[in-house]
């Protein structure tokens, strides 16, 4: 599958009229999203390249695409969660302890969150496309869904290990074929230095913006299913491109800076 | 009669000069309507029509002026004059009556001239429309009641903002006389640098009222614009965010 997008950075203060406008444009309500959003990065197992005198049995092809799979590039992924605002703890102080896990049992537990239930997506974007000659990102995607519940353990086994997590607040907006999401990055207050993901939520209030003013991000996209079908891929960029033009007077959608969508773990 | 002393021939001059800049403006403006599709923006037509006005006042100024000179000359032709080929031209230039079509207007003119004056509405006698016929007391009514909304429609539509128009910007700020002690900022500065294409900026602590009318009702709603107190742009930009989104790495 392929994605193609078209970003824009909205200000604060035209959060609440862009919203207005988007609604009068879609015909549609925004309808109000938050995810956990779990960054994972691969690295390189150890003896994996070094284990040609073991396989014997491959074909010298085949031993040559697996090498290439193992140790090609690697990437980070995300694993998404899609968590509601009741998920979040109440206002006020709130045990964060991550310690206190295995005791949520014994004490009433400060929200209905339950980290065990929850479900998660594995998202896979590539670097942007480069060299394309239409002016929108067009990356290489994929997802998947995971079981619920603690996915660093089976991300483990697939070489991935947790970096950080952050939460992603906006509204989703469908335009005929286009997902317009409007949205921000908040983080868990206390910093991210957890090497596990977290098992509580704290208070939505309590969780700070990263972007400091408060801006947002407006991201315009369609999925394209087959990726290698030009016909498909320009329609959906001329389908962006409309948009672009309808929104011109309020945003401008550009595309985004390729490295900085550089999903390429170094 | 003498001949015309050289002043007097001078001032011919000068009134075919203005009514030559007159008919030049008359006819580009005829032009550009006739012409440019769409129609040119009402900021080109409104000052065409001033050009315009202007050079019927410097024409009527310069008739009235120079009016004993003008009453009082007689056109005649010269022994020189090539009557046999430009006979048409020749009556027109010793005819003495108006043309007919020119009779109406000047008649209409003197009307509407004299009109104003008996009715309280002179001030609107401006308008091409209102020259021949005085608006009636609902008709003013009724421009006064349409009046208001449509200019605070117009005016909603515009962005404020600042201490200062774009004109007096450029000619320099240092120069407005505002008649205030405590220094205005230009406080624009900003939101020059801000992207023009978004073209949402709000008036920094203005509230622009909206009027609107209630459906249903002959009140007036009035409701003020939210807005931010200040606008912030975004400290991080727009690379940064998704590069963090993507690898979690902090700015």
């Amino acid at each position: 599958m392929h994605e193609q997008s078209l970003f824009a950075s909205v200000p604060v203060h035209q959060h609440h009229e862009l919203l207005q406008q988007l609604a009068g444009l879609t015909a549609m309500q925004p309808r109000h999203c938050l995810e956990r959003r779990l960054i994972f990065k691969a690295y390189r197992k150890p003896g994996l390249a070094g284990r040609i005198g073991a396989s014997q049995d491959l074909q010298q092809g085949d031993l040559q695409r697996l090498n290439k799979m193992l140790n090609g590039n690697m990437y980070y992924t995300q694993v998404v969660g899609p968590v509601s605002e009741a998920d979040f703890g109440p206002t006020g102080p709130v045990d964060q302890d991550i310690h206190m896990v295995g005791m949520d049992d014994s004490k009433p537990s400060p929200s209905s969150y339950d980290y065990e239930r929850q479900p998660w997506k594995l998202e896979f974007r590539d670097i942007p496309e480069a060299g394309t000659r239409s002016a929108v990102t067009s990356r290489l995607m994929s997802s998947a869904t995971l079981p619920q519940g603690d996915v660093v353990q089976s991300m483990n086994a697939w070489g991935y290990h947790f970096t950080t997590e952050y939460v992603v607040e906006g509204d989703m907006f469908i335009h005929n074929d286009i997902a317009i999401f409007l949205h921000r990055v908040l983080h868990y207050p206390g910093g991210n230095e957890l090497n596990v993901p977290r098992r509580q939520l704290p208070a939505l209030k309590d969780m700070t913006l990263f972007e400091k003013s408060g801006s947002y991000v407006l991201q315009a996209f369609i999925i394209v299913q087959d990726g290698s079908n030009q016909e498909t891929m320009k329609t959906a960029s001329q389908h962006l491109f409309g948009l672009r033009e309808q929104l011109k007077s309020a945003v401008l959608l550009e595309q985004a800076d390729r490295l900085s969508l550089d999903t390429r773990a170094k | 009669m003498s001949n015309l002393t050289q002043e007097q021939i001078k001032v011919l001059e000068q009134s075919r000069q203005r009514l030559v800049q007159l008919t030049r403006s008359l006819g580009s403006l005829i032009a550009s309507l006739n012409q440019s599709d769409p129609l040119p923006p009402w900021t080109s037509l409104q000052s065409q029509a001033s050009i315009i006005s202007n050079n019927l006042i410097s024409v009527s100024d310069q008739l009235s002026d120079q009016r004993d000179l003008l009453s009082n000359l007689v056109a005649y032709p010269g022994p020189e004059y090539p009557g046999r080929t430009q006979a048409n031209t020749l009556e027109q230039l010793l005819r003495t009556k108006l043309d007919p079509r020119v009779e109406d207007w000047v008649a209409r003119g003197r009307a509407a001239g004299t009109e104003p004056a008996a009715g309280p509405s002179s001030n609107l006698s401006s308008d091409p429309n209102s020259a021949h016929q005085l608006l009636s007391e609902a008709q003013l009514a009724e421009l006064w009641e349409w009046a208001p909304l449509e200019a605070n429609q117009e005016a909603r539509r515009r962005n404020w903002g600042g201490n200062f128009t774009l004109e007096e910007r450029e000619a320099g700020i240092e120069n407005v006389v505002t008649g205030l002690r405590r220094k205005l900022e230009d406080d624009d500065e900003s939101e020059e640098e801000s992207d023009g294409e978004e073209g949402e900026e709000e008036g920094d602590g203005m509230d622009v009222v909206g009027v609107q009318r209630k459906p249903g009702s002959a009140e007036l709603e009035f409701r003020i614009a939210p807005h931010q107190p200040h606008h912030v742009q975004p400290f991080v930009p727009l690379d940064l965010i998704l590069r963090h989104m993507t690898t979690g790495r902090m700015p």
